[in-house]
């Protein structure tokens, strides 16, 4: 699960119009899969450390909770209905979201777009 | 260059007893389809439709911008009111361009909130219309988000709308589709999509009325992307079921806009929806 943020990290560092975008967001945001933590800093719209839990002195700003099995699917070039967008993991009962929503608010776009970085490409999707 | 066969115009009605000034396009001769948006869009939803000559060679389909939305202004004194779309306003503002452009029991396609309050026209005032084909369209849910985080001053509405609804979007939509889709709720003025949500996710009256649609004299046919999650398709069924007579159509791999996101993918399913409302000779005996 690491080797895949750290994949979103380095892709997050080839793709300037998303770093434009999250270029005033400076937080750390917890992903927790299956109960393991994963914490990911950013700077100025960059992924700057992507740490594992567990950690109880790692403050962050929001949260995202899902299972290892959601996330595969949600990484999928065309995920089933449900699958396809974190609220849809939240409507289906299958994430949370936590924390300062308000934080997640102003930077919504960025967040799920940094988030779907991982997602397979469309020609691998046949 | 191109030039496409959609022409705009205004027209202005009274609403609640004050003016509106509403824009208006049409496409196409026949029967009158009158085509409603989405909350928080406008016209520009339908245009893929509207250009489509093989559609509009038979059907006179006509869009307008509510009021507040696209190119219909807000009503006067707008800079001290506070949004809040109700059932009785967009049923009064509906039924007044229906008589502002002379149309004679036109079919009514409505898409989410125009879904919803195609069916309560439906129900209400159904001989007015000649049928119905009702697209995300349910008898009620309550918000699955708080609607408030669409309209203050410390986040961007637009944005975080726009970012918000791409939820309700297919990944089978083409790219450039989607993000048409998506900056229409960029443009949306301040608190428009929170007002339209609150009428979306509050005024649960359709419920009691589903069963008096008499779907004899109009029939009803829903649509629903199997990737909308706010009008997900056991809502669309749950609203069919309660409608004798209605027909439903779940759309696989459309979500919550489907003439907008995928105008190639709801082409089909609109088609055999015209096919099931009355032609111009059944209407006229």
């Amino acid at each position: 699960m690491i080797d895949t943020f750290r994949t979103i990290q380095s892709q997050l560092d080839a793709t300037p119009h998303l770093q434009r975008l999250g270029r005033l967001f400076s937080e750390t945001v917890l992903i927790e899969v299956g109960g393991a933590e994963y914490y990911l800093t950013f700077e100025k719209g960059r992924i700057v450390s992507v740490t594992e839990g567990p950690s109880r002195k790692t403050p962050w700003r929001f949260a995202l909770r899902t299972d290892a099995e959601a996330l595969a699917q949600f990484w999928q070039a065309r995920p089933a209905p449900g699958f396809h967008d974190i609220f849809g993991l939240v409507k289906i009962g299958r994430g949370r979201i936590d924390g300062d929503i308000l934080s997640l608010v102003k930077t919504l776009r960025f967040f799920k777009e940094v988030l779907t970085l991982a997602r397979a490409k469309e020609e691998q999707a046949a | 260059m191109t030039i496409e066969p959609i022409t705009g115009r205004y027209l202005t009605v009274t609403v609640g007893g004050a003016p509106r000034r509403i824009y208006f396009e049409e496409a196409g001769q026949g029967r009158p389809v009158l085509c409603l948006h989405t909350a928080g869009a406008d016209t520009r939803q339908w245009r893929h439709l509207m250009n489509d000559a093989g559609i509009t060679a038979s059907n006179r389909l006509i869009a307008f911008d509510m009021p507040w939305h696209g190119k219909s202004l807000p009503p006067e004194g707008f800079e001290t009111q506070e949004y809040l779309l109700t059932t009785e306003a967009y049923i009064e503002t509906v039924l007044a361009v229906i008589d502002g452009l002379g149309l004679d029991r036109p079919i009514l396609a409505g898409c989410s909130m125009g879904g919803r309050i195609a069916l309560q026209l439906a129900a209400l005032h159904g001989h007015k219309f000649s049928g119905f084909i009702a697209i995300e369209a349910s008898d009620f849910q309550p918000a699955w988000y708080d609607i408030d985080w669409f309209h203050r001053p410390d986040a961007h509405g637009g944005e975080m709308g726009a970012a918000l609804v791409s939820a309700n979007i297919s990944p089978f939509a083409p790219e450039a589709e989607r993000w048409n889709t998506l900056w229409m709720f960029m443009q949306s003025g301040p608190g428009v999509f929170r007002g339209d949500l609150s009428f979306y996710t509050k005024d649960d009256s359709l419920i009691a009325r589903l069963p008096t649609i008499d779907t004899r004299k109009t029939p009803v046919h829903i649509l629903v992307g199997a990737y909308d999650l706010t009008c997900t398709p056991e809502d669309a069924r749950r609203t069919a079921a309660a409608i004798p007579g209605a027909t439903l159509a779940v759309m696989e791999e459309l979500g919550h806009f489907p003439m907008s996101e995928h105008p190639e993918g709801f082409r089909p399913f609109f088609v055999e929806a015209l096919g099931k409302m009355p032609q111009p000779a059944a209407r006229a005996a």
